[in-house]
């Protein structure tokens, strides 16, 4: 069977001439909202070409997820990628696009800026701190610009909580795929406590073991 | 000096030759030393003959004001105006700052020199608050048109923005 098929949900039992399909309408409904998601491209800064446009581009290839199909008008996009700085005149137009879009719609933002203000945080007359502050936000992607590879996983993430989250049985219940995920027992504040061991843990360098790694690459240079 | 994106047909000229031929068109004219590329210090009252002698002479031809942009100075009651010229046909650059006052901050227009200075005239008018005159549509430009004060004075405060927490 083909790479479509593989991924259907449901039970495919192969018969003669073609196949039969045993799902649930629900399923299958999310399964194509979330492999087809098409882009509404709200690029207000440099997160836009760092970000947006390199992830559209041939080498990170957003197309491997079906989301290439870029709109410029809203009424034709399901999904609003916001990458950049949002300013006091352009909240309002951000709300505008976004009342547009046809239900269901998805929000992403990517960057410092769109999720808090970032570096604008302080001292600034007219940035908006985050776009949260003016419309839903179903995902964010934090970076001062993310990684293209970043953005990826945020629409993984998105099209998890697509496939997980609103049906017929549970019109408007968005789950977030990330708490859904966790083991039994374990709570976010200790998620929370281990990444910042890790993080400290990586950020503090060690001298020794950094002189020893010195010494091989100086060595092998030389042979 | 750069080069231009025209076929040159004037000659270039370099910083102290070009700084003499001002001060001979304006004795006023004070060379600015501290700067990288010519620059000169002009009165007030002397900027807009100035500057259309800079456009007109045969041997300057500035005709693109690259830049216009305003610095606020409080402690010393000025705002020092910054207007970056370009000869593309002769290939040299100047720079030229104009002082206004900073409880009075009036300039003349230099939309008849060079049109492009609407928008830049436009801009400055938005975020330092200097009033030009003679200028022919002076609204505010990325800011609302309702909006109170101009942000980029250094005195600027109102109520949306955040003191980072010490």
């Amino acid at each position: 069977m083909g790479l479509v098929t593989d991924n259907l949900p449901g039970a495919l039992l192969p018969l003669p001439g073609g196949g039969a399909l045993l799902t649930a309408i629900d399923q299958v409904v999310n399964w194509s909202r979330a492999n087809s998601l098409w882009p509404l491209t709200f690029g207000t800064s440099c997160c836009a070409i760092e970000v947006m446009m390199a992830t559209g581009a041939a080498r990170h290839d957003l197309a491997r997820f079906g989301a290439e199909v870029a709109r410029p008008s809203p009424r034709q996009a399901d999904l609003l990628i916001i990458a950049g700085t949002i300013v006091k005149k352009m909240a309002p137009r951000l709300r505008t696009l976004w009342e547009q879009m046809a239900e269901p719609r998805y929000v992403i933002a990517t960057g410092s800026c769109a999720i808090s203000g970032g570096p604008f945080l302080y001292h600034s007359y007219t940035t908006i701190r985050g776009a949260d502050e003016v419309i839903p936000v179903d995902v964010y992607v934090p970076g001062c610009p993310p990684r293209p590879e970043a953005l990826l996983y945020g629409l993984l993430t998105l099209q998890k909580m697509i496939r997980e989250g609103t049906t017929l049985a549970r019109p408007g219940e968005v789950r977030k795929p990330v708490l859904a995920a966790l083991p039994d027992g374990m709570t976010l504040h200790q998620v929370r406590a281990e990444i910042a061991e890790l993080v400290q843990e990586t950020a503090t360098v060690d001298r020794a073991a950094a002189a020893t790694v010195g010494a091989s690459y100086a060595s092998a240079s030389r042979v | 000096m750069a080069t231009s994106l025209l076929p040159v047909s004037g000659q270039a000229l370099d910083a102290q030759s070009l700084v003499a031929k001002i001060q001979k068109l304006c004795p006023a004219a004070q060379l600015r030393p501290d700067c990288d590329r010519p620059a000169v210090k002009v009165p007030l009252a002397h900027w807009p003959v100035l500057a259309q002698q800079l456009f007109a002479s045969a041997d300057l031809l500035f005709d693109l004001l690259e830049t216009h942009t305003a610095i606020d100075w409080v402690q010393t009651g000025q705002i020092e105006l910054v207007y970056v010229l370009t000869s593309l046909q002769c290939g040299h650059h100047l720079t030229v700052f104009v002082d206004v006052a900073r409880d009075n901050p009036v300039a003349p227009s230099l939309c008849a020199v060079w049109p492009i200075a609407q928008w830049q005239e436009r801009e400055v008018f938005d975020l330092f608050g200097v009033h030009y005159t003679d200028h022919p549509d002076l609204r505010r430009l990325f800011l609302d048109d309702d909006w109170q004060g101009f942000p980029l004075r250094k005195d600027y405060a109102d109520d949306f923005m955040l003191e980072r927490p010490s």
